[in-house]
């Protein structure tokens, strides 16, 4: 392995990584507040989706975004109504939202047959030129779209907003004792409503920056092919922390990166073997991480008010 | 706080009296189709004549019931699976994975000429591919049982690496593989291996009938032996049944690999009853169309039948409604998947699932710390 392949390894690992660190943040409020949102596999379906739709026909990579967040702030309201009002439960009803998404972008990507495999403009890069051949660095860190540097930020954004703010200590209060945090006054349906519609608004974005920032198309059949539940496996993995998450989602990211580079170095491995890898990597992450996570107290469960 | 303090025993983990209350599953259905034909009306197209062309496709002739029967089929085994872990609140979600693995198996057995007579070939195949997609489901169910790892994640990450497994098996320096086809897929099954088609003129194979056989036999089981007491009481109540003396990891660990032997069962159908060739992709969404028809039938075997025929006849009806109008053929999963949500969302759930975590914790901080562990699955 020459040094070039592996700076090409590492900006393929952020690149790969940044849709799961942009999921994993709305997430990792969501579950701190006690909700698990298991639709956000299918809200990052259909953010992909829209995102590259409306970049095709507006042509403008901001409108895209903020159609976007709207479509997922929309997704996340449906999957807060179920879950939350109507305390259904969360693993049923993040995955039918992820069937619902599923066969409705195959639905509507087909009615877009003009776009199919058309590149749409994508997001910028936000360094000049010159700065791309600074050795190492540049090529990892200065030739990324502006979506990377969004997700290296958000991670320790999300850090103090959990950890310093008002509202982030009361989210982790709603997740860990809904009872108390209403007994000293707090809206419990009124902050999980909060966590997962941002868990809703990231997941599409996390989706649009699949598309508009890495590929540039859409492909039917479920492109995002199990990136949702492998953000849930790093939001386990991270233990529920947004920095340790965004770590997780590094090392699966890498996984991914690692099996294209390795597929396109033609090695010996089958290449269907390859592509296993991030799967596998997420399988055997959670299994050493997972007893030593310390779950949201009540995490999964459904809040309702009379208990109190 | 009297509320909480009543005991409720006869529950569905997870899901409460939800489904088999009669109503609820109807109006939610109803609602369901009401917004599929909201849908299919905005996208341009009548929806009275879409849903009478999806009648027609599924009821129309004895061509389009046979073929509601043989879609039925991996839903009811899978259905069936599913609604097995649901019992003691598990969610198997990897049917489709433990179907590519079921298909391998009967792959294996059934391509080869073994000069076996045709009733011993096909016995052979469908107990080979049980065995495989058993093999598969002791992954998640030993990392649920034993280690705490989150089913839904495992399975659904699993499918993935079978799907690949598959896809590598048939893709052609493998001696399974045809060779030189354009597709990767793998050769013809033997014809003692293949499953025989029941009426001349259709794809009409037995896979839907050894689904009911299943699913009936399973609701006895589940009702009259120890087997299906301890199922039953392990979703009732886990702290219950472990006082009992259940040994519950092994029981957890036991219904997903059982679940697994069935979705081996239905990928090992398909490939002999229907297809004939194992490739990648021979099946997509019947992992998530099993959790439906598992829910839609509130865990209940009996249940499980009449949710797989109706959502089986949504599929077919919903292939003839994109031949007669212009929707494409995923609308049929958006429909299931919005009768789901119906079904779930309509009514206020009664259940206090959060009462009963605490009641959990304050058992256990009395009477026994290591519940703990497995309460965290995470």
């Amino acid at each position: 392995m020459s040094l070039d392949m592996i700076v090409n390894w590492m900006q393929a690992t952020l690149r790969w990584s940044v849709p799961l660190i942009l999921v994993s943040t709305g997430e990792v409020f969501a579950e701190r507040s006690g909700v698990i949102n298991m639709g956000i596999e299918g809200i990052m379906l259909s953010g992909a989706l829209c995102g590259i739709a409306v970049s095709f026909f507006t042509g403008g990579v901001f409108m895209a975004v903020l159609v976007t967040m709207a479509l997922g702030a929309m997704m996340g309201l449906a999957v807060a109504f179920l879950t939350v009002s109507r305390r259904t439960n969360q693993v049923v009803t993040g995955l039918m939202i992820n069937m619902l998404a599923m066969g409705g972008t195959n639905l509507l990507f087909a009615l877009l047959s003009e776009s199919r495999r058309t590149r749409v403009a994508t997001f910028p890069v936000l360094f000049p030129q010159s700065m791309h051949n600074i050795p190492i660095i540049g090529p990892i860190l200065f030739k990324q779209p502006i979506s990377t540097w969004v997700a290296l930020i958000l991670p320790i954004l999300s850090g103090i907003v959990l950890y310093k703010t008002t509202w982030g200590l009361n989210v982790r209060a709603v997740g860990d004792n809904p009872q108390s945090a209403a007994t000293v006054g707090l809206s419990v349906i009124k902050i999980k409503y909060q966590t997962v519609v941002l868990s809703g608004i990231f997941a599409a974005l996390g989706g649009c920056v699949l598309t508009l920032g890495e590929v540039g198309y859409f492909a039917s059949g479920g492109m995002t092919a199990g990136r949702g539940f492998i953000v849930l496996a790093a939001v386990v993995v991270g233990g529920w922390d947004p920095f340790k998450t965004a770590l997780a989602c590094l090392v699966f990211g890498a996984a991914d990166a690692a099996q294209l580079r390795f597929q396109a170095m033609g090695s010996v491995i089958p290449y269907q073997f390859l592509q296993m890898l991030p799967y596998l990597v997420t399988v055997i992450a959670l299994t050493i991480m997972v007893e030593h996570s310390r779950v949201p107290k009540t995490w999964g469960a459904a809040y309702d008010r009379r208990d109190v | 706080m009297k509320a909480i303090k009543k005991p409720k025993f006869i529950e569905v983990p997870f899901i409460g009296e939800l489904a088999l209350s009669g109503v609820r599953p109807i109006l939610g259905i109803a609602l369901g189709l009401l917004a599929g034909g909201v849908l299919i009306a905005v996208s341009g197209v009548n929806p009275f004549k879409a849903y009478k062309a999806m009648l027609q496709g599924a009821f129309g002739n004895r061509y389009a019931f046979s073929n509601v029967l043989v879609r039925s089929s991996p839903l009811l085994l899978g259905g069936i699976g599913v609604s097995l872990g649901i019992k003691a609140g598990v969610w198997n979600t990897g049917i489709e994975g433990y179907m590519y693995l079921g298909a391998v198996g009967a792959a294996v057995v059934g391509i080869p000429a073994l000069g076996l007579p045709p009733v011993a070939h096909i016995i052979l195949t469908l107990i080979v591919a049980m065995a495989f997609g058993a093999a598969w489901g002791l992954i998640p169910g030993y990392l649920r049982a034993y280690k705490g790892v989150n089913e839904v994640t495992s399975t659904i990450m699993l499918n993935y690496v079978a799907v690949f497994l598959t896809s590598w098996l048939v893709a052609e320096p493998q001696p399974l593989a045809e060779i030189g086809s354009f597709y990767p897929m793998s050769k013809l099954f033997q014809e003692s291996a293949q499953l025989p088609i029941l009426v001349r003129g259709t794809s009409l194979h037995p896979g839907a009938f050894i689904g009911l056989a299943v699913c009936v036999l399973l609701y006895f089981v589940l009702r009259y032996t120890p087997f299906g007491f301890r199922t039953r009481m392990l979703g009732f109540n886990p702290n219950a049944a472990r006082y009992a003396g259940v040994n519950t990891r092994k029981q957890i660990m036991l219904l997903i690999i059982i679940g697994a032997m069935l979705g081996g069962l239905a990928g090992a159908i398909e490939v002999t009853g229907l297809k004939r060739r194992v490739y990648m992709n021979f099946v997509t969404g019947v992992g998530y169309e099993s959790v439906a028809v598992a829910l839609l039938a509130g865990g209940n075997p009996l249940g499980v039948i009449a949710a797989a025929l109706f959502f089986s006849a949504l599929k077919a009806g919903g292939a003839t409604m994109s031949i007669q109008t212009n929707i494409g053929a995923p609308m049929t999963s958006v429909i299931i998947a919005l009768c789901v949500i119906f079904v779930i969302g309509v009514g206020v759930s009664e259940r206090r699932r959060l009462g009963k975590v605490q009641d959990n914790e304050k058992s256990e901080a009395v009477n026994e710390p290591k519940i703990k562990e497995e309460e965290n699955v995470t």
